[in-house]
């Protein structure tokens, strides 16, 4: 039970830190492009 | 052992699926707004990309094809620890180049390539070097994400392999040519959500399609017990060591990494680095898992090709609508760092071979951006030829890899040691290259002296690799004193032992023959250079003013003769 756990643990850590990576990144963006606007220029 | 064929997706759904991406993405870079298209923009997008696209972009353009297939088969290969030994060290080298990309930032604010910054530090033959280098690894890598293409469309559907090369190549050049790295970063946006949101949803489903973690518990007696040891030094020497110093060579060699470091805002630098760090190195450890479930559920590779593991696994666990969310993974990975490869081959054209070479400091700017497209084009024509010709192109990679590998303690010593030379640079480089042939492909018999010569230098290199990086984080003491302690223990310890793994002794090779002759021709001069010549000799390409008369040609102030 306890390796199970482990196991699981190591493998589903991965997407889980890819998840807030994604959701830092889309966050971070969207206040980009906000303050872009904002500042009427382009965001890339 | 699992036996499994793959699912099959129909003509129809393939070419709907590339067509439906690559439209996507063709319109996506319509919302560029192309009246504003100037030389930095092209190249570096004005320097005022922000932390969440910036590290986006970096993680895109870090992920290729190869980055899961690879870390699959390491998974598979080497069980447990296999997975960490890929990802994390592709991940930390993110994370490397960070304070190194802080400082060619201050020394350099205005150049678009690190060529750029070289060329005002030495000028032409180091510069140079770095150029053909970027030239090559850029060609090669957009040849295998072409080649990639075309074998995954070749083995999910009838479509033959010609015909999915050269829709994605023609798709990432459509949406790249105009813009050229605004597209690649805004675009890169987009495909890195699908990656991530494919990675996300892939892996879990996955684990519990098969049965869920018990299931693999159940057959951990399967695997030996290297394969179920998370400190397995098989996976560290064979995979781990000859990663981490080849993949240090490629993020401080490629121009597709520096152009966002000169891209992304500078106070935006620190986090967009650590964000990408984070979310390649999750993304890739966590596909790469799917490599230590099919080793642990006793899947065999189909014709032996590990290259299958993860669309088997897809195949014979999960509903076919995820065959089609791997087809848009790696689809979204190749050509995210397809575009990256064409933008950094317009820029190296651009601004190293005519802005430094050619124009000798007084670039026309509008002849320069046709330059950067007219590369695009060539270089996409030259990455079809290529992977229709279906090259070994190992022997290639290990070049350029070398090449890369002896530039590295050059590069970053002509950032920090006023005493380097151009002649100290070229000569490390030529030295470096030298002895990593000699012990790659096993020039002389690596026994006796020789072999003690070469492991020493070895050592040496691995002092410089551990060295370079206490260096960037915490200053010269800890560099130096990181650099001897590890060179003394790979002297101790690596005696009669790294001859017996060549291709890491060869890569560290070239780091220490590099270093040890930079060094050593550079305390020959007694010349001294001004760091702060590099940013008056380095500037932007357009003047506006100049621009829109086609007939001027456009002068870059302070910088027409001088040269260090």
């Amino acid at each position: 039970m306890t390796t199970a756990l482990i196991l699981a643990s190591y493998i589903l850590i991965w997407p889980i830190i890819s998840l807030i990576v994604l959701a830092v990144i889309i966050g971070a963006t969207v206040r980009d492009t906000r303050k872009a606007r904002r500042e009427g220029r382009e965001v890339v | 052992m699992k036996d499994v064929s793959l699912h099959q997706l129909s003509t129809l759904t393939v070419i709907g699926l590339l067509l439906a991406f690559y439209g996507g993405t063709y319109l996506l870079t319509l919302a560029i707004k192309k009246q504003k298209e100037d030389t930095d923009a092209f190249m570096v997008s004005n320097r005022s990309v922000g932390f969440g696209m910036g590290a986006a972009s970096m993680t895109a353009t870090w992920i290729w094809a190869a980055s899961f297939y690879a870390a699959a088969t390491s998974g598979y290969t080497y069980g447990v620890s296999g997975p960490l030994h890929y990802g994390l060290w592709g991940a930390l080298m993110i994370l490397f180049i960070y304070p190194f990309g802080r400082r060619f930032r201050a020394l350099a604010p205005k150049a678009h390539t690190l060529g750029e910054l070289i060329h005002a530090r030495h000028g032409s033959s180091s510069q140079l070097i770095l150029a053909i280098s970027n030239v090559f690894g850029s060609t090669i890598s957009l040849m295998v994400n072409f080649t990639a293409a075309g074998a995954l469309v070749a083995v999910l559907s009838p479509v033959p392999f010609q015909v999915g090369v050269i829709i994605a190549a023609v798709g990432v050049l459509s949406y790249t040519l105009w813009s050229g790295f605004r597209a690649s970063v805004l675009t890169d946006f987009a495909q890195l959500i699908a990656m991530m949101t494919v990675a996300i949803l892939i892996i879990p489903v996955l684990l519990f399609a098969m049965g869920g973690p018990a299931a693999l518990v159940a057959n951990l007696d399967k695997i030996t017990p290297e394969q179920a040891n998370l400190f397995s030094v098989d996976a560290v020497l064979n995979q781990g060591a000859p990663f981490f110093v080849a993949v240090l060579a490629y993020s401080i060699g490629n121009q597709t990494i520096s152009q966002r470091l000169f891209a992304v805002r500078e106070d935006h630098i620190k986090p967009t680095f650590i964000t990408a760090t984070i979310g390649y190195g999750a993304v890739v450890i966590g596909l790469g898992m799917i490599g230590l479930m099919a080793l642990l559920v006793g899947v065999e590779p189909m014709n032996g090709d590990m290259n299958n593991l993860i669309p088997q696994m897809v195949s014979l666990y999960l509903p076919a609508g995820f065959i089609m969310l791997f087809f848009i993974l790696v689809i979204g990975s190749l050509s995210s760092t397809a575009d990256a490869d064409l933008c950094a081959l317009s820029a190296i054209m651009m601004a190293d071979v005519y802005g430094k070479n050619i124009a000798k400091d007084h670039p026309n700017p509008r002849k320069m951006l046709l330059i950067g497209r007219l590369t695009m084009v060539v270089a996409t024509a030259i990455g079809v030829i290529l992977a229709s010709l279906s090259l070994d192109i190992l022997m290639m990679l290990v070049f350029v890899g070398a090449l890369w590998g002896a530039i590295v303690f050059p590069v970053i010593a002509s950032c920090y040691w006023d005493r380097v030379t151009n002649k100290a640079f070229t000569s490390a480089v030529v030295a470096g290259l030298a002895m990593f042939c000699i012990v790659r492909f096993n020039l002389v018999p690596l026994k006796g002296a020789i072999a003690v010569f070469f492991e020493l230098i070895a050592a040496g290199g691995g002092g410089v690799v551990i060295g370079l990086m206490a260096f960037g984080f915490f200053g010269r003491r800890a560099g130096l004193l990181a650099s001897a302690a590890v060179t003394v223990l790979l002297a101790i310890y690596g005696h009669d032992f790294l001859r017996d793994y060549r291709v890491l002794t060869a890569s560290l090779t070239a780091y220490g023959a590099s270093t040890i002759v930079c060094i050593g021709v550079s305390l020959m001069s007694n010349t001294r250079f001004d760091f702060a010549e590099i940013n008056k000799r380095i500037g932007n390409y357009d003047n506006r003013s100049e621009t829109d008369d086609p007939t001027t040609e456009n002068a870059m102030p302070g910088m027409a003769d001088a040269r260090g």
